[in-house]
């Protein structure tokens, strides 16, 4: 098998294993932590609810992150071209960072209903930020000497955002995507679980940490886990294909030369 | 082709006078290297006359428009120091990066980058990205890119400095054959005497800064130029004085 598969295979095998065996030897009791094996089980149980539920999870993710992006690209862009709109933007960006958003999800609920558009607004508002950082680093890093090239032949401003800029933003927005996943994720589990509508993993987990149920809110964590793993997946398959140009991208060379 | 025409160019930055009152007519259809000490001013003009930049004073006219003109109608091509490729472009997308911004200026009657790149020894490499690609071939595509668009003027800037000596008198050669017969005006700025001999219709050399031009050597070789232009002992003279201008005089 590949290596970059089996690596992470055996990671993630080694450190389950190494949890069973310390809850097993040391006689833990479940309410304080629970075996993966009984987690892993509850899970299988109820796979149809729990597939549903990250069904949900995953596309309110996915959604908040794409608003973030495309607010991100605009934001970005003109913090690139304008120095003062760069300055006057940052501890706007810094305190939406910063802010524990879990503080103003019940606000936003009241203001936007409940259901999914508040977990999609405030999943894209805490994953904007990154995303707007790393389109101005990505920008900033175009080629000079393509700059002047393209000035030469009067490139539009258009032009040169499309033509050069924007590409040479891939490669740091795919490492704020890799960071944003996370955020994303957990994002849109603690807007569910703090919306009325009774749909994704965040509901779960709050449902069952309310009434005590703690194979069903171990079952929602690992569900989440899940769910981040793949998308990570993804987003390195994309990377491959996006960047396949890209210095990240080349398979490292041997000491021969 | 172009004609040049340079009239008491004068550029300062700050307090310091980079070009000074300068004055040029340069032959439509001719090969000009500009050569002179590092830092001598001579990107300056460069970068004027292709319009990047504005003069302080004086008037600089490519066919009586003004730079700012000719590059917004795409007649001057440049190729910079650095090839600066896009490395997410292919070879033949490259070649092409010119001509596809701005494309409302494009010429009626623009070269054929595949072609081009056949030409210059390129054609296998037309699917691959420039980090598959050595310096040369990197600089090839550099030189390609700013042929494809047919300009009557090509300024370039010191295109082979970064490269080794070998690669260095191929790319010579290939740049003879490519401008030769195509009748563009060349610009051509470098720090090497035997490459501006060779190349040129006439070698200007220049001052340190602020930039003068201190002489104005025609090169009367014949062309096509070959490779064996370095053994003819004219050009070995010519050579002697333009680094005899270059030392300001001394033997």
């Amino acid at each position: 098998m590949n290596r970059r598969i089996l690596a992470p295979v055996v990671g993630i095998l080694a450190f389950l294993g190494l949890w069973e065996v310390l809850v097993r030897v040391n006689d833990v009791r479940p309410f304080i932590l629970r075996a993966p094996s009984r987690i892993a089980r509850y899970l299988v149980d109820n796979a149809a609810d729990y597939a549903s539920a990250a069904l949900v999870t995953a596309s309110h993710a996915l959604g908040g992150l794409l608003i973030a992006l495309v607010v991100a690209l605009a934001v970005g862009s003109l913090m690139a071209a304008s120095s003062f709109f760069e300055y006057a933007t940052q501890p706007v960006l810094i305190l939406l960072q910063v802010t524990p958003f879990v503080a103003y999800i019940g606000s936003v609920v009241l203001w936007l209903g409940s259901g999914t558009p508040p977990v999609l607004f405030i999943t894209g508002l805490v994953c904007m930020p990154a995303f707007a950082f790393a389109t101005v680093d990505g920008m900033r890093s175009a080629d000079p000497a393509t700059r002047e090239l393209l000035a030469s032949v009067d490139a539009s401003r258009v032009e040169v955002l499309w033509r050069l800029r924007l590409p040479s933003a891939l490669p740091s927005l795919f490492t704020a995507a890799r960071y944003n996943v996370g955020l994303a994720l957990i994002a849109a589990y603690l807007v569910e679980g703090g919306n009325f509508a009774n749909e994704g993993l965040g509901n779960i987990g709050r449902r069952a940490a309310a009434l005590n149920e703690g194979d069903a809110l171990w079952a929602a964590i690992f569900a989440m886990a899940l769910l981040g793993t793949i998308f990570l997946v993804l987003i390195s398959v994309l990377q491959r294909v996006v960047l396949r140009w890209h210095v990240s991208q080349r398979p490292p060379r041997s000491g021969r030369g | 082709m172009s004609r040049i025409v340079v009239r008491d160019l004068t550029k300062v930055y700050g307090e310091l006078p980079v070009v000074d009152s300068l004055t040029l007519d340069i032959e439509p259809g001719s090969f000009v290297s500009i050569i002179g000490p590092s830092g001598c001013g001579k990107t300056t003009l460069l970068r004027i006359v292709a319009g990047l930049e504005p003069a302080t004073s004086g008037e600089v006219l490519l066919d009586d428009a003004s730079p700012a003109e000719a590059r917004s109608r795409k007649r001057v091509a440049m190729v910079p120091q650095a090839p600066g490729l896009l490395p997410w472009r292919t070879v033949q997308a490259n070649a092409r990066l010119l001509l596809d911004v701005n494309r409302s200026a494009n010429p009626t009657e623009a070269d054929d980058p595949d072609r081009l790149l056949h030409e210059v020894g390129l054609g296998d490499f037309l699917q691959a990205y420039p980090h598959e690609l050595s310096g040369g071939m990197q600089q090839r595509v550099a030189l390609v890119r700013a042929l494809a668009l047919h300009a009557p003027l090509v300024v370039m800037d010191e295109p082979f400095a970064a490269l080794d000596e070998i690669t260095r008198a191929e790319m010579r050669l290939m740049l003879t054959r490519l401008v030769d017969g195509r009748g563009a005006t060349v610009l051509f700025i470098t720090h090497s005497i035997s490459e501006a001999v060779a190349l040129s219709d006439r070698v200007l050399v220049s001052s340190s800064r602020p930039s003068r031009m201190v002489a104005d050597i025609a090169i009367d070789l014949p062309r096509p130029r070959t490779a064996e232009v370095d053994d003819d002992p004219h050009f070995v003279e010519l050579c002697a004085q333009v680094r005899h201008a270059l030392h300001g005089g001394r033997a």
